[in-house]
C-alpha cells in the first residue's frame, strides 16, 4: 500500500465510518449473489427422500411400485442435478472470477463418495446379518449423511467463493482520482 | 493493481447496492436485482439508466417464450470503476485509522513539547 500517504482524491467526501459501511454493503451484496448460486437447504432433503424412495422400492419387490417409484425419483433426482448447472439458474449467474472451481471438486466428489459408500456398505452388511428392508435402511443411512453434510459443503463453497469476491477487492491501490 | 478512484455516482446509497450485486454476478435478472434491493420496478429503472448513460451497466432485454426478460451486467468500464471505488474506500479507511494511530501522538508530542 505504497500510496497510504497520497492525499485523498478530490470529491471523497466519505468518512472512514461511512467508507467501512458502505464497504460492508458491497462484501453483504456479494454474499446475496454467492447464496442465490449455491442450492438451497431444502435441496439435501429432496435429494436424500428420492434416495429413500428408490431404496424402499427396491425392497418391495412389487413390479408396480418399482414401476412408478424408480422412474418418479430418478426423474426428482435428474431435475435436482440440473438444477446446479449454473446455465440452468435463470434469476443470476454468479461471476466467473467468483467460481472456486478445482478448489470446490475435492469437498464435492468427497461427498458424492461419502453418500455411495455409507448407503452400499450398511445394506451390504444388513443384507449379509439377514436384516429386513436392508437397501431402505442403507439409504436412509445414506440420506442421513447427505443432509448434514450437504449443507456443510454448501456452507465450504459459500466461503471459498466469498474469500475470491473479497480478494477481487483487495487490489493494492495506486494513486488516487476524482469523480468521472 | 487498482486505481483508487472514489466514485460519487457509484457512491449513491441505491446505485451503490446496484453496482454491488451486479460486480459479483456475470448478469442478473431484472426482478432478482429488484427483489434482493427491495426496489420498486421505477426507481431500478431510472436507477440503472443513470448506469447505463454513464456506460457502466448494459441492459439486455431478450424474449423467454412469451414473456420478455430483461437483465442487467456490469460492462468492463463500470467493473474497472467499481473496483477503483472499492479501492478508494479501503484507502480512506486505512488513513482515518492511521490518523485514529496517530491521533495520540501527537497530542503527546505537542504536550512534551509545551512542558
Amino acid at each position: 500500500m505504497s500510496n497510504m500517504q497520497q492525499p485523498q482524491p478530490a470529491g471523497t467526501g466519505a468518512t472512514g465510518a461511512e467508507a467501512a459501511a458502505e464497504l460492508a454493503q458491497i462484501q453483504r451484496r456479494q454474499g446475496q449473489v454467492i447464496k442465490a448460486a449455491l442450492v438451497p437447504v431444502w435441496y439435501w432433503w429432496a435429494m436424500a427422500a428420492a434416495m429413500v424412495a428408490i431404496g424402499a422400492a427396491r425392497d418391495s419387490h412389487d413390479l408396480v411400485v418399482l414401476a412408478i417409484t424408480i422412474p418418479l425419483a430418478v426423474l426428482v433426482i435428474a431435475g435436482l442435478i440440473a438444477m446446479t448447472i449454473p446455465g440452468v439458474r435463470r434469476r443470476v449467474r454468479v461471476h466467473s472470477a467468483t467460481i472456486p472451481g478445482a478448489r470446490a471438486a475435492p469437498a464435492i466428489f468427497g461427498l458424492i463418495l461419502l453418500v455411495i459408500a455409507v448407503t452400499s456398505a450398511t445394506a451390504a452388511s444388513l443384507a449379509a446379518a439377514g436384516v429386513p428392508y436392508p437397501i431402505t435402511i442403507g439409504s436412509a443411512a445414506g440420506a442421513a449423511v447427505l443432509v448434514i453434510a450437504g449443507p456443510l459443503v454448501n456452507r465450504y463453497l459459500r466461503r471459498l467463493m466469498l474469500s475470491q469476491a473479497r480478494q477481487q477487492l483487495d487490489d493494492t491501490p495506486e494513486a488516487g482520482g476524482s469523480t468521472p | 493493481m487498482t486505481t483508487a478512484r472514489f466514485n460519487e455516482l457509484i457512491h449513491a446509497p441505491t446505485r451503490l447496492a446496484i453496482v454491488s450485486l451486479l460486480a459479483a454476478a456475470q448478469w442478473a435478472d431484472f426482478k432478482y436485482i429488484r427483489d434482493e434491493l427491495g426496489l420498486s420496478d421505477s426507481v431500478l429503472s431510472k436507477q440503472l439508466s443513470t448506469l447505463e448513460s454513464a456506460g457502466y451497466v448494459e441492459i439486455r432485454k431478450r424474449f423467454v417464450g412469451k414473456r420478455p426478460r430483461t437483465s442487467a451486467s456490469l460492462t468492463t468500464a463500470g467493473r474497472q470503476a467499481f473496483q477503483q471505488h472499492a479501492a478508494a474506500l479501503q484507502r480512506i479507511i486505512a488513513r482515518s485509522q492511521q490518523d485514529a494511530h496517530a491521533g495520540p501522538a501527537a497530542e503527546a508530542a505537542r504536550g512534551a513539547l509545551g512542558r
